[in-house]
């Protein structure tokens, strides 16, 4: 059985894979078994999704009984995913309450991490010389400053027409060009993968 | 009666006992009787090898007194000895062993003794010994030569049988060994001397002893003929089958030699390797178990030098008990005290010295932040709008954006995927809630799906409150549909682009969609009038690229983004190709603020001022606190390089 199951499990993928493939180049013929496939996957991934939910919470239960270190914030996520549990499989996930929750508690709390992070940012940016006196750190700050001056429209000076031009230029050509060149390194990863996912190579699902 | 002998002390015992008087040894199961008439005992001896158990067979008629008198087991083993040799056929020499004919003319089962071991058996030896009676030279039979199986000597020609049908062939007497040399007188068969000596000096008797043997002429009446035929002394024929023809020759050189001379009664060095010697030992050998103790309970009761199987001979004891207490000295002890102090001294930690709680970085952080939020607030406030708001033309994608909602015709099926985080509200919602209001205005059918968990209650807050604006109270637009959250990220897109109705068959409300009107005509994503996606991530808008962009483009269907200000550098190469895989974008707060203007919507609340003046001072802040901080650093370093 030790033997049997990785074998199985590699035909299962590799099967499943070329099926997906095909039907990306003959979507006539094999359009229909790739949906099926597609929708299996979708189905897995929910249930993955809900596993990932029970296993928050199982992990943040222990750590509540064995009140370790910073057991009080998982009592506080356990109450919090107790109450919207409730709330929202009694009224609906799109109830006027379930909406009250989300956009008194979560859309402020995020966006609140979003604001701390602007301050943070312009802290170290202030300090980045006074800790950090090189060249690239200058060339760092120096671009910021450029891509902001460029991005709207100064208070008291409007918008500066040379710096526009400097701003879009940074994003769009060695930002872009960077970025770019991350996916496409991305990208050729992925497609090793599942080259060797196909043909039975890589076995991620385990033997 | 008939004794039973000991098998470890070796004395008789009386046949009623159970255990051996001398040594209390168990003697049922091991003894052997012996009997008390002499050649009942002896052949009782005899049989006790486990082979010879045969009843005596009566004699033969018209068999001589002699031949009556020839033991069984020596009878057994000639004929034995015969059909051996008889009955197999001469086998040809092999090469290799033709080389060794010395050694081929012993016996099969000869092997070579010791000069002094004569008696190969221990037990008559042992005998011998305990009567005091010396083993005489020619009482011992002599180990024969190699090469010379057949020498006799007197005692062992005394109990050679003689056949019938070999009483005319005399045995052989080669005149090369000394004994042919000096060969015995003829004496009458009687007892042999060590058995005589044995018999007086042993307590078994021997009763009916052997019948006086008679004269050699008598013995042997064909010496005479043979000394007058020497040329027909031949060896046996069962004898001379057996011997190599290369061994032969010289022994009829031999008999040649020592015709005329009478053979001495010698037994064969065949025969008497073939005696069953060793199986004639009454018991095995006997270990020396005097000293050892006697079993006193138990089926073993009474046997020495044995294990006792009684159970308390194993009974567990207490184990001794052993002080584990260390014999240390004083100085040894110093030196552990020492040792734990130092380890001790290790495992407290140093306390470092606590930071206090107002330190100048805290407050460089307090001012920072009040630096950057007084003003955000004072322009929300006051919904100041000084500063000049962004031209959809100046903003890339905001035109087309606007045309292609324009375009779409009343009452369109358009699908909406809110796919941003609740975090970037603030950013993405005037975008967001200027393109609900055109959409709105054409009476579109939201379709909503979403792939981020807050995805459906995000865009259910912001549809309702767009429309509350719109038609002024709190009501629900009626022309949408919210599939809900989609699991599998990309699968899950990509199961949407070619079968919506399987991967979200029913809305949020629980009622399916796909049954009535307009979304009944819709089989797969190219078939809504347009796909729109709400999302602050890059990889997201090119995940919804790549997987719904070809379905679309194939039915030249728009398909637009409204994106963060992070991803917009990510999204417009898409919007800005040719052919553009993108039909429109509106990105960041510019974007959303220039998109209202283009749609008639200028009013921003004092948003976009607040974004101004936050920008701007955060730029202050970046070059005054660098530079200070860049002198402040020059400064130190020349310090240090002078002190």
């Amino acid at each position: 059985m030790k033997r049997i199951l990785p074998i199985t499990n590699t035909v299962i993928a590799v099967i499943s894979g070329v099926f997906v493939i095909l039907g990306y180049f003959f979507p006539g013929s094999f359009g229909g078994i790739q949906s099926v496939l597609i929708g299996w996957a979708i189905i897995l991934a929910a249930f993955a999704l809900l596993l990932g939910i029970f296993n928050l919470a199982w992990v943040h239960w222990k750590k509540v009984s064995s009140e370790g270190k910073g057991h009080v914030y998982s009592i506080v996520l356990l109450i919090s995913m107790l109450i919207m549990i409730v709330v929202a499989g009694i009224s609906g996930p799109t109830s006027a309450l379930t909406l009250w929750i989300f956009n008194n508690f979560q859309v402020p709390v995020e966006a609140a991490l979003l604001a701390l992070l602007a301050v943070i940012l312009v802290y170290a940016g202030v300090r980045l010389l006074s800790r950090r006196p090189k060249w690239n750190s200058i060339l760092f700050l120096v671009t910021v400053l450029l891509v902001l001056l460029g991005a709207v429209p100064l208070y008291f000076l409007g918008t500066i027409g040379p710096l526009n031009a400097v701003h879009d230029w940074l994003t769009q050509v060695p930002a872009v060009a960077g970025a770019r060149g991350l996916l496409l390194g991305v990208a050729l990863g992925t497609v090793a993968t599942g080259l060797r996912i196909l043909i039975g190579s890589d076995r991620p699902y385990g033997g | 009666m008939t004794d039973i002998i000991c098998p470890l002390c070796g004395r008789p015992n009386p046949p009623d006992r159970e255990e051996c008087k001398y040594c209390q040894a168990p003697l049922k199961t091991s003894g052997f009787a012996a009997s008390p008439e002499g050649s009942d005992d002896l052949h009782e001896l005899f049989s006790t090898s486990g082979e010879n158990t045969e009843p005596e067979k009566p004699p033969e008629p018209g068999a001589s007194d002699l031949e009556q008198a020839i033991p069984d087991w020596l009878k057994e083993t000639e004929a034995s000895f015969k059909g051996k040799f008889e009955g197999e056929p001469e086998e040809p020499i092999p090469d290799e062993l033709s080389g060794k004919p010395d050694s081929l003319l012993s016996p099969p089962s000869e092997s070579p003794r010791p000069a002094g071991s004569a008696i190969d058996d221990e037990w008559l030896a042992s005998l011998l010994d305990e009567a005091g009676v010396n083993q005489p030279d020619q009482a011992t039979p002599e180990q024969p030569e190699q090469g010379k199986p057949f020498e006799e000597s007197p005692e062992e020609a005394a109990w050679q049988p003689q056949s019938p049908a070999e009483d005319q062939i005399e045995p052989e007497a080669p005149e090369s060994t000394p004994k042919a040399e000096k060969p015995l007188p003829a004496e009458p068969a009687q007892k042999p001397e060590w058995l005589t000596k044995l018999e007086a000096s042993s307590n078994i008797k021997l009763e009916g002893g052997i019948p006086p043997a008679e004269p050699e002429q008598e013995k042997f009446p064909h010496t005479e003929a043979l000394e007058e035929e020497p040329e027909q002394q031949t060896p046996p024929e069962w004898l001379a089958k057996s011997m190599p023809e290369e061994a032969a020759e010289p022994e009829k050189e031999t008999e040649k030699k020592v015709e005329g001379e009478i053979a001495p009664a010698e037994l064969p060095g065949w025969l008497e390797a073939m005696r069953p010697s060793e199986d004639l030992t009454p018991t095995g050998p006997v270990e020396d178990v005097s000293s050892e103790d006697i079993v006193t309970a138990g089926p073993l009761v009474g046997l020495r030098g044995v294990i006792s199987a009684h159970p308390s001979a194993i009974k567990a004891r207490k184990p001794p008990t052993y002080s584990i207490k260390l014999r240390v000295t004083d100085e040894q002890k110093a030196r552990v005290e020492l040792m734990e102090e130092l380890l001790a001294d290790e495992e407290k930690p140093t306390p470092l010295p606590s930071p206090p709680v107002i330190s100048s970085r805290y407050i460089f952080r307090l001012v920072v932040a009040a630096i950057l939020l007084l003003p955000i607030f004072w322009m929300i406030i006051t919904k100041s709008q000084s500063s000049s708001t962004p031209q959809p033309g100046n903003i890339p994608g905001v035109t087309d954006f606007t045309q292609q909602i324009q375009h779409l015709p009343a009452a369109a099926p358009v699908l909406v995927a809110f796919d941003y985080e609740a975090g970037f509200s603030a950013e993405m919602n005037p975008a967001i809630s200027n393109m609900l209001t055109q959409l709105m205005r054409k009476s579109a059918y939201l379709t909503i799906v979403t792939t981020n968990p807050s995805g459906p209650a995000l865009a259910e807050s912001m549809i309702a409150d767009v429309y509350s604006q719109q038609v002024g109270s709190r009501q629900s637009y009626p022309y949408y549909a919210d599939l809900g959250y989609i699991p599998g990220g990309t699968l899950g897109l990509l199961g949407l682009a070619t079968s919506p109705k399987s991967v979200l068959p029913y809305a949020l409300s629980g009622y399916n969609v796909w049954a009535g009107k307009p979304l009944d005509t819709i089989s797969a994503v190219k078939d809504f009038s347009a796909v729109i996606v709400i999302t602050n991530d890059a990889d997201t808008a090119r995940i919804w690229i790549e997987q719904i962009g070809p379905q679309l483009q194939s039915s030249e269907k728009p398909l637009l983004f409204v994106s963060s200000a992070q991803a917009a550098p990510m999204i417009l190469p898409y919007y800005q190709a040719f052919p553009s895989q993108v039909q429109g974008l509106v990105a960041g707060l510019a974007g959303g603020v220039a998109y209202g203007r283009s749609i008639g919507n200028i009013q921003q609340n004092g948003i976009w001022d607040a974004y101004s003046i936050a920008v701007t001072i955060s730029i202050l802040i970046l070059l005054v606190g660098s530079v200070a901080g860049g002198i402040v650093k020059l400064l130190a370093s020349n310090k240090k390089e002078k002190s």
